[in-house]
């Protein structure tokens, strides 16, 4: 708002006309822009489109924005396919119940290593801080996971194992820092106990901070595939975006060869399209939620900057 | 006699007791506090410190039945076969150069992008430009993976069409791996130069207004404004987010790029990283038993030249500019 502010004044103190140098940079930018915010949105439409094209069609001419004949009969497959709907759930769980329990976990122990009067507060954030620098490796990692702590095909290993992230932790830690703390205070000379404190007086006033790191999470827990690519075999507990990764991974092995193992032309079976309704399907929630968070994110990137 | 003595003794024991007890005391008083801090704590011991002994694998000949620990030693044997592949040159170059390429490039797109964006006019459109350029960031590595295949696909892909329509030959774009740093390094550009602006444009607004108000007093012009204050001004957070970035080379975006990739043999020349190394070789893709201490080998080569990058890295940031300094 105040970059914008600081804009028209400058347009206002710049009276002087604009050089005809500057008229073409101002064209040629915003035709750059324009085409670069055009190619965000063509791959959905295309998706969308392809999502109603008839499998002939897209077998004899590719995909393509104008199809020769539109069909529904994808969407119908998919509605009868039980798996997309289970993995729909599980990525609805795992995004409400992961980022609840990351944005809880993560401010309590952001609240105590702010305080002033913990002792080893510096102490904790190392501990939290060393995996950043140095890590064991993804194979150990798996090892534990899989055998000593027994997560493999269990939905908490869609959740637990990326749900300490530390950056987060010390960004709202620095948030924590700048509560004047005669807040707390006055609350506990009342007689609240701290967790009291923590949930009454200090979340509510750090919704702005606590708000981008619930977004960047749930943004994290509904794009992840890796953790389910490593840790889930059970097809009942694929995630959305595994499942995605799965079946396009089937497509690309029907398509380089496998589409002559098909049969003819006469016994089609609509995978490219069916493919592109579960994509539709997926890509539908971010595309509804994007324009209400979108300014949330920029915001958050703002103030994590460098170090979120 | 005998008090004094028995005196001594226990002030003996306290001296000696006296750390563990300031630290009892401190726990006891601030208990509240510290227990906040159990789960994320107890979670990030269990999925960052307890792997860590496992790093003695890459020193063994690891046999599952026999556990980490009765295994049998081979001393440095599992890191000279990796050494003395071509797998180990592949990895390493793949690796760093996707990312020097996304890092070089990403940087000038989005400080030019950003640059740009805050010399046109018009806020509405300004905004409409900003909400449109950002969507990407939010597609995962999945989608983005489904977009490449619409264009690259190569019988039904748009390029191929548009060459096929143009009289050109088509080309069989997954079995050619020479194309493939570009696209990936194209599809990462397309996906976060959104996001990397963002952190430009906030840099920019944060330029004294006043520096600019004597330039134009002066009677610079658009032009020297960018040249002699703009840039400048941007240059500690090019640094600095550069310098970061150069700090994690040795990790490569493993999503994005299996996600693309993952399916398709014909492209591990020049897409293959370490990660996607390492994950071939546990998940035994390629047939066989899954050779962890070999992989565990690559991954502490990986985790330890890593960590060499960022503490140099950092020491240079804090050089420039302790406040930005990881540690």
């Amino acid at each position: 708002m105040k970059h914008a502010a600081r804009k028209i004044n400058a347009s206002k103190n710049n009276k002087i006309k604009e050089s005809a140098s500057y008229h073409v940079f101002s064209g040629v930018t915003n035709l750059v822009f324009l085409l670069f915010s055009i190619s965000t949105v063509l791959p959905m439409i295309l998706t969308i489109i392809v999502s109603f094209t008839d499998e002939r069609a897209i077998m004899r001419n590719g995909y393509s924005f104008f199809p020769e004949k539109w069909s529904t009969m994808a969407y119908q497959l998919v509605m009868d396919q039980d798996w997309v709907f289970r993995a729909y759930g599980v990525t609805i769980f795992v995004t409400v119940a992961g980022t609840f329990l990351c944005v809880v976990f993560s401010s309590l122990c952001a609240y105590a290593i702010a305080q002033p009067t913990l002792k080893y507060r510096n102490v904790l954030a190392l501990f939290l801080f060393i995996p950043v620098v140095f890590n064991a490796g993804v194979v150990p990692w798996y090892l534990i996971v899989t055998r000593t702590l027994h997560l493999k095909n269990t939905i908490f290993a869609l959740i637990f194992p990326i749900i300490v992230q530390p950056f987060w932790v010390f960004l709202l830690r620095n948030y924590f820092k700048t509560i004047p703390p005669a807040l707390t205070e006055a609350a506990e000379i009342d007689g609240a106990g701290k967790v009291y404190t923590f949930f009454k007086i200090v979340l509510p006033i750090s919704k702005p901070i606590v708000a981008t790191v619930a977004l960047f999470a749930a943004l994290m827990y509904w794009n992840d595939y890796v953790t389910a690519l490593w840790l889930v075999d059970k097809q009942e507990l694929w995630p959305l975006q595994y499942m995605l990764y799965k079946i396009n991974s089937l497509i690309t092995f029907l398509t380089k060869g496998g589409a002559a193992s098909l049969g003819g032309i006469n016994t089609v079976v609509p995978n490219e399209s069916f493919i592109m309704v579960v994509f539709v399907v997926a890509m539908g929630p971010i595309v509804l939620v994007y324009p209400f968070v979108q300014k949330y994110f920029v915001k958050g990137i703002v103030v994590g900057a460098v170090k979120g | 006699m005998k008090k004094v003595k028995k005196k001594n003794q226990e002030h003996r024991t306290y001296r000696i007791a006296v750390p563990f007890i300031n630290v009892g005391k401190e726990l006891w008083k601030n208990k509240v506090l510290y227990l906040m801090t159990v789960p994320i704590l107890l979670l990030c011991f269990l999925f960052s410190y307890l792997p860590m002994p496992g790093i003695v694998m890459a020193f063994k000949d690891f046999d599952l039945r026999e556990g980490i620990w009765g295994s049998s030693w081979n001393g440095i044997e599992n890191f000279k076969r990796f050494f003395e592949s071509t797998s180990f040159t592949r990895v390493t170059f793949n690796t760093i150069w996707i990312n020097f390429n996304n890092i070089l490039w990403g940087t000038v797109l989005a400080v030019v992008f950003a640059i740009c964006f805050n010399e046109i006019k018009g806020a509405r459109r300004k905004r409409i430009y900003q909400i449109f350029m950002f969507i990407p960031y939010f597609f995962s590595a999945v989608i983005v993976g489904r977009f490449v295949d619409l264009l690259f696909s190569t019988n039904t892909g748009i390029i191929n069409q548009v060459i096929g329509a143009m009289g050109g030959q088509e080309i069989e774009w997954f079995s050619s791996p020479q194309y493939w740093v570009k696209i990936l390094v194209g599809t990462n550009l397309w996906k976060n130069v959104g996001y990397n602006m963002i952190i430009y444009i906030a840099a920019i607004s944060g330029i004294d207004e006043e520096m600019m108000e004597a330039a134009c007093i002066d009677g610079a012009n658009r032009l020297q404004k960018v040249w002699h204050i703009l840039l400048p001004n941007l240059v500690p957070t090019i640094i600095i987010m550069t310098l970061m970035a150069i700090g994690r080379i040795f990790y490569g975006d493993f999503q994005l790029i299996y996600a693309i990739t993952g399916g398709h043999g014909q492209l591990i020349p020049t897409t293959d990283i370490i990660e996607s190394f390492v994950y071939r070789s546990v998940m035994a893709s390629s047939g066989g038993l899954p050779d962890y201490g070999f992989s565990t080998a690559v991954c502490l080569y990986q985790s330890f030249i890593g960590f060499v990058l960022v503490l140099g890295s950092n020491l240079l940031v804090k050089k420039y500019d302790p406040d930005y300094a990881l540690f």
